[in-house]
């Protein structure tokens, strides 16, 4: 019953996995809106 | 977003290849969005003179003489 996914992931593994990925996604939006606000200094497109 | 069973999307979609596909989706999409603007005539920042561009020199390179004023025989 532990191998039952499309994927074959386990609960475990999908929530660790999910963890990860949510963090890192969370980071690189950071890094993304910094990099517009930069852009959006340097020359405005509104 | 908030779904505390969002993580139960991995096990429906392979998280390698989702990680591949987000990498390739993001890395074009990035090239993309930069030619366009490069190609645009207000977001060019390579070609649009800022900082002031190096003009050709014809001119000024013609004005000068390799001898000094006094002992300039022209």
């Amino acid at each position: 019953m532990a191998n039952t996914s499309i994927t074959g992931l386990t609960d475990e593994q999908a929530k660790e996995f999910h963890g990860i990925f949510m963090q890192s996604m969370s980071a690189y939006f950071g890094l993304v809106v910094f990099a517009h606000v930069l852009a959006w200094l340097y020359r405005p497109w509104l | 977003m908030n779904n505390p069973n969002m993580y139960k999307i991995w096990q429906i979609f392979d998280p390698k290849r989702t990680l591949v596909a987000i990498a390739l989706f993001q890395i074009i999409l990035g090239l993309m969005i930069h030619f366009i603007l490069l190609g645009s005539k207000d977001f060019n920042w390579v070609g649009d003179g800022i900082p002031l561009v190096a003009k050709p020199q014809a001119e000024k390179v013609a004005a000068l003489s390799p001898l000094p004023a006094s002992r300039n025989m022209n």
